[in-house]
């Protein structure tokens, strides 16, 4: 039948553009997911881009030293919960301005790794390829957008709802949700609320560790300087979109993902209907549209409050 | 309430807490070698003016604070509180004047946060039921009137065992009727084997509730564990306890005389608020020139945004507000409103900023495009002395001066502009006794020459300076009191707490209804 | 090792250039400039994500905007113009770059310090299609960046030296700014909106038409920073033009603690040192990215100091405390 060659080109075509997508979201949506963690527990940290990139470094390094998996990942989360907890004793222990300390975080990230990183340039490493499930993968294009997919994405796309869950229902959510919103508060009810913001900080640097070493590792494998470019700042802004809820930082960061894969769909088609610059501007543009968006909106901006005492620093003494 | 030879469930014996050096004599003496006996059963009011070491005092006593010496003993055992927790595993439960609730989460959300485990709201609902402290477990904090609040503060308390109840300034933020409420639910604790403190500093509310009174003046206890005299109607001696609040003659506050008022200077017509549903409504009033006008409620009522709007700093949806004739709003007719906002230290002043400059603040008018730091320092000089303003100078900063000070100065320079309305917002919160005096002399003074528009959540200081009280009630005018009728405080109470006036009402827009 | 560069022949100038001469200097002159002035216009926080902003898309936008002057009106103009007008569309670059997150900011709120990061990587994306594909130097055997400027439009230059007519020009507009700041009722404004946005509404400043002007006049400067960096130095649009800037101008008016006037020193200071740093790099062959990890370093350094400065500050404040401030 013609409707099966017609639409069967169709579907393949979709199907490898939802893959495409989905994976182009993963760093941004675990570097997000580390984000919001930590800015509910109070701790704005911008230092994301330079976790991102000291994660790509460390995994990618690791990787191609030991070539077990494992240590790649462990690896690169270190590096970025290590990072963070620089960022967390500035901003948790000595209460400086804590915009600063994550922008001089993000320069440290970008700088360190160009310095350490010059000799692994286009150097050959491990390399984590999709891991398909068994049936599912074989599903009409959700089976290659959602099950063919790197371990990293699986747990990207796995996070939101635990994560959800985790804020809405357990002890530790309670606490974490606690400290950011009303640090006096907590205190005065037992929590340590410094010990919980180390924590939540390092955990958000370990996930955007994770993140780099998906770029260095699955996306793009391989160490090239600033192989970012952006993917943390984006991430904030997608904080700041999905009102500080991880299912919503989900929706974002499939919908990054979709421009991405859209991106690429436009240059391998060679459309000369946009230039590439602005195709490659694309995303960053998006972005500020969608903030634009969420602060004009009075009925998106009435549920889009950051939580009470972000970047507050808290001291039991007052 | 008690037998002489019951032991106290806590007693401190000189306990002392220095601020500002380590070592040495340095610094200030918060407490001073304080003693004080709680007991079971019993409500006990700590009384002390701001500053006093009250606060102080109960920190130590709730864990905030260590004390630098002297001890605590609970049911005789020695105690030593290092944390907030610690004090509540002791069972001492302290309700701070600012209450230390999460208002982005429920009720339930954040008595499990307290009480441990996660979030459960039926069994929030079975405690609240318990005690006999009506809540709703699933509504978040930000929704809970203060009352609410409250007693989801003392909720919290109870749920983690808390024997001693200590409660600041708890009906600072009450309406008259919800303090019965307040101090009934104390009473049924109290009998319950439990010990109450309240801090307070006004003498009237705790007549009613107390058992004993304990009097702390500049970190000195200096009256501990007086009893109720029954002989007395209301139980105190008033007077003599003033005197060892205060210390000193207070000048007397002698009733302002009643002139005949002028023409309208303000008039204000059918405003109503941003907001959906509008934070206030179909505002319509009119004041005198010579005439004070008191607007007062219970926070939250609306009369935050209905005197920053008053004060032209926000837009009214709907309606006018007109200062002889002329429309006042963030771009009209500011010259026209001396405005003493609510917050001192971020909108009246910017306090990294000198004095000089903060004058120049609100009086800038449109003189050019150069300022001028010196005709600012003159100003200020003038200020400072017009108030008597405890200052280093014009180039000392907003920050360094107290409460009390630096709420003299603002006065002292919106007065200066000599306009026609002078718009004042809770002017004495968290004054001492003196400045309190003072700042009202001051707007009395002005009310001789300007129409004088008070917003206060206090009706006491409301009647003290007002002709007409308005009661702002869920942003809309429930009633407006002659100040000079005999039973104008229990009307402005029940207006306050909604319940409507119980008598002849003045009528909204009886213009200039002063006598 | 320092000595044996002050010692060999090649490197005879180094010391010299080190101290006053790497253009760096005025380029941080600039940008310090550029970042206080935005630091007073907003509140603090929102500041630096607005000279930031500032920084690199101004320094970019202007560069642009001079270089298509030099390039392409160069021919229509009388010599003597050129100059003056290059640097009049620097600045006016700057600060139309500036004028769209400034507005997003004043009316709708929107977070300046992500709209200008992200505009940031648009502003590159941008100069790198001009000067990979129309801007191409023809001539330039492929290797992508524009062909160098006539003459008439370089900065002049004092002493054999690199330091160019952009010193003495950032040293009087940093005396220029401190005098708006601190002498006008424009300044005066300004500085209230930026230390309490709620005592500036309070006193009926035009909070929003402040922020867009201050925002747009810090774009103004760093635009004259890229411009300066393009026509006193590079005098080519290239790779890596303004690369470092931006981030430099924050660590200098950290450093500075928001204090025009010793802003100057700060960003000799600072100039001095990524000199030297540009020495140690060519010693060791480290990649350009070095002097980033040496600016985030020394900001947190500077953030350190900070914390110290400001505990001292407490404790004697604790000492002071009056009665009424304890109970």
């Amino acid at each position: 039948m013609s409707a099966d060659v017609f639409g069967g080109l169709d579907l393949q075509n979709l199907a490898s553009l939802g893959q495409i997508a989905v994976k182009s979201s993963t760093a941004v949506l675990l570097a997000a997911y580390g984000e919001i963690v930590a800015e509910r527990a109070g701790v704005l940290n911008l230092g994301l881009e330079g976790m991102l990139l000291l994660g790509a470094l460390a995994g990618f390094a690791a990787g191609a030293a030991t070539g077990d998996p494992l240590l790649a990942l462990g690896a690169a989360a270190c590096a970025g919960a290590l990072a963070a907890l620089l960022h967390a004793f500035f901003a948790v222990t000595l209460g400086v301005n804590q915009v600063l300390s994550g922008l001089a975080l993000s320069l440290l990230g970008a700088g360190l790794t160009g310095v350490l990183g010059r000799d692994l340039l286009g150097a050959p490493g491990l390399v984590l390829g999709s891991l398909p499930i068994a049936a599912l993968a074989d599903l009409p294009v959700l089976g290659q957008a959602l099950f063919n997919q790197p371990l990293l994405t699986y747990l990207a796309l796995l996070l939101a709802p635990v994560l959800s869950w985790a804020f809405a229902s357990t002890r530790l959510g309670l606490v974490v949700r606690a400290c950011g919103e009303n640090a006096s508060a907590a205190y005065a009810s037992g929590v340590p609320v410094r010990l919980v913001r180390f924590g939540c900080t390092c955990f958000g640097g370990a996930l955007a560790g994770l993140g780099g070493a998906f770029l260095s590792l699955s996306y793009t494998p391989g160490w090239k300087e600033g192989l970012s470019a952006g993917q943390g700042w984006i991430a904030i802004a997608m904080v700041i979109f999905a009102t500080w809820r991880p299912l919503r930082a989900l929706c974002g960061g499939l919908l990054f993902g979709a421009l991405t894969a859209a991106q690429f769909s436009f240059q391998t088609q060679g459309a000369e209907l946009v230039p590439v610059w602005g195709l490659r501007a694309a995303p960053y543009l998006l972005t500020i549209a969608v903030l634009t968006l969420v602060q004009a909106s009075a009925r998106l901006r009435r549920y889009s409050g950051p939580p009470a005492n972000l970047g507050r620093f808290f001291h039991p003494e007052g | 309430m008690r037998s002489s030879e019951t032991p106290p469930l806590l007693s401190c014996h000189g306990l002392s807490k220095r601020f500002g050096a380590s070592v040495g004599a340095g610094g200030v003496l918060a407490n001073d070698a304080v003693d004080l006996d709680l007991y079971a059963g019993c409500i006990h009011a700590l009384l002390g003016e701001n500053g006093a070491g009250k606060s102080t005092l109960m920190s130590m006593l709730s864990g905030w604070l260590t004390p630098d010496s002297g001890e605590m003993r609970l049911s005789g055992a020695p105690l030593v509180l290092r944390s907030p927790a610690a004090a509540l595993r002791a069972g001492i439960g302290m309700v701070h004047q600012r209450f230390s609730l999460v208002e982005a989460l429920s009720v339930a959300e954040n008595l499990a946060l307290a009480a441990g485990g996660a979030p459960d709201p039926k069994a929030a609902a079975e405690l609240a039921q318990r005690f006999g402290l009506a809540l709703d477990p699933r509504r978040r904090v930000a929704e809970l009137c203060m009352g609410e609040r409250q007693r989801l503060e003392i909720l919290k308390m109870l749920a983690l065992g808390a024997r001693i109840l200590i409660l600041d300034e708890p009906t600072s933020v009450l309406a008259p009727s919800e303090i019965g409420t307040l101090y009934a639910n104390l009473r049924r604790l109290a009998g319950e084997g439990r010990a109450v403190v309240l801090i307070t500093h006004k003498l009237p509310e705790i007549a009613g509730a107390a058992d004993e009174v304990s009097v702390l003046r500049r970190g000195r206890m200096v009256a501990r564990n007086l009893p109720r005299d029954p002989a007395l109607p209301d139980g105190w001696n008033m007077a003599a306890l003033s005197g060892l609040m205060v210390g000193r003659e207070l000048p007397g506050e002698s009733a302002a005389p009643r002139r005949k008022p002028g023409e309208a200077v303000l008039r204000v017509r059918g405003l109503c608020g941003q907001g959906q549903p509008p934070v206030f409504s179909d505002i319509d009033f009119e004041v005198a020139r010579g005439e004070t006008f008191a607007i007062v409620g219970v926070a939250g009522n609306g009369q935050e945004a209905l005197t920053a709007t008053l004060g032209g700093m926000e837009r009214p949806a709907s309606g006018s507000v007109e200062v002889l004739g002329r429309p006042i709003g963030p771009r009209t007719g500011r010259d026209l409103v001396a405005y003493v906002p609510e917050d001192r230290h971020g909108a009246a002043t910017v306090p990294d900023l000198t004095l000089a400059e903060n004058l120049l603040l609100s009086t800038t008018g449109s003189r050019g495009a150069f300022f001028s730091r010196r005709a600012g320092a003159r100003a200020a000089a003038a200020a400072i002395k017009a108030l008597d303003v405890t200052a280093s100078g014009p180039e000392a900063l907003a920050r360094e001066l107290s409460g009390g000070n630096l709420q003299k100065f603002i006065l002292a320079r919106e007065l200066a502009k000599a306009a026609p309305l002078l718009l004042v917002e809770q002017p004495t919160q968290g004054l001492d006794v003196l400045a309190v005096s003072e700042v009202h002399a001051a707007i009395r003074h002005a009310a001789e020459s300007a129409a004088v528009l008070l917003v206060t959540g206090d009706p006491l200081e409301a009647l003290a300076l007002a002709g007409r009280v308005a009661v702002l009630f869920r942003g809309r005018i429930a009633g407006v009191v002659d100040a000079t009728a005999p039973d104008a405080f229990d009307r402005v109470g029940r207006l306050m707490a909604g319940l409507g006036a119980g008598g002849p009402d003045m009528g909204l827009a009886a213009a200039g209804g002063g006598h | 090792m320092p000595l044996r560069l002050v010692l060999e022949p090649r490197q005879a100038t180094a010391p010299l250039r080190a101290l006053i001469s790497l253009a760096t200097t005025l380029g941080l002159a600039w940008a310090f400039g550029s970042l206080v002035f935005a630091l007073a216009g907003a509140d603090g926080v929102s500041g630096i994500g607005a000279a930031w902003r500032a920084m690199l898309q101004g320094a970019l936008g202007s560069a642009l905007a001079s270089c298509w002057v030099a390039l392409f009106m160069a021919p229509g103009l009388p010599p003597r113009l050129l100059l003056p007008v290059a640097l009049a569309a620097g600045a006016a670059g700057g600060a139309a770059w500036a004028f769209a997150p400034a507005l997003l900011k004043a009316r709708l709120g929107v977070n300046e310090i992500l709209s200008t990061l992200l505009l940031n990587y648009v502003a590159v994306l941008f100069m790198e299609h001009l000067y990979y594909g129309p801007w191409r130097d023809p001539a330039g055997l492929g290797f992508p960046g524009t062909a160098e400027l006539p003459e008439a439009v370089w900065l002049p230059t004092f002493f054999e030296t690199r330091v160019h007519l952009g010193l003495p020009l950032a040293i009087a507009l940093a005396g220029a700014l401190w005098w708006l700041l601190a002498r006008t009722r424009w300044g005066f404004r300004a500085r209230v909106l930026g230390l309490s946005p709620k005592a500036a509404a309070y006193a009926g400043f035009r909070s929003a038409r402040i922020t867009v002007t201050a925002m747009c006049l810090s774009g103004a400067l760093a635009g004259l920073a890229g411009t300066g960096e393009l026509l006193g130095v590079q005098h080519r649009v290239q790779d890596g033009l303004a690369s470092g800037l931006g981030f430099a101008g924050i660590v200098v008016a950290f450093l500075a603690r928001l204090n025009l006037l010793a802003v100057p020193l700060a960003a000799l200071f600072l100039g001095a040192l990524l000199v030297g740093a540009d020495q140690l790099q060519t010693e060791l062959r480290l990649p350009g990215t070095a002097v980033l990890a040496l600016e985030g370093a020394l900001l947190f350094g500077a953030l350190l100091g900070e914390f110290l400065a400001a505990n001292r500050l407490r404790l004697v404040r604790r000492g002071r405390k009056e009665p009424g401030h304890v109970g």
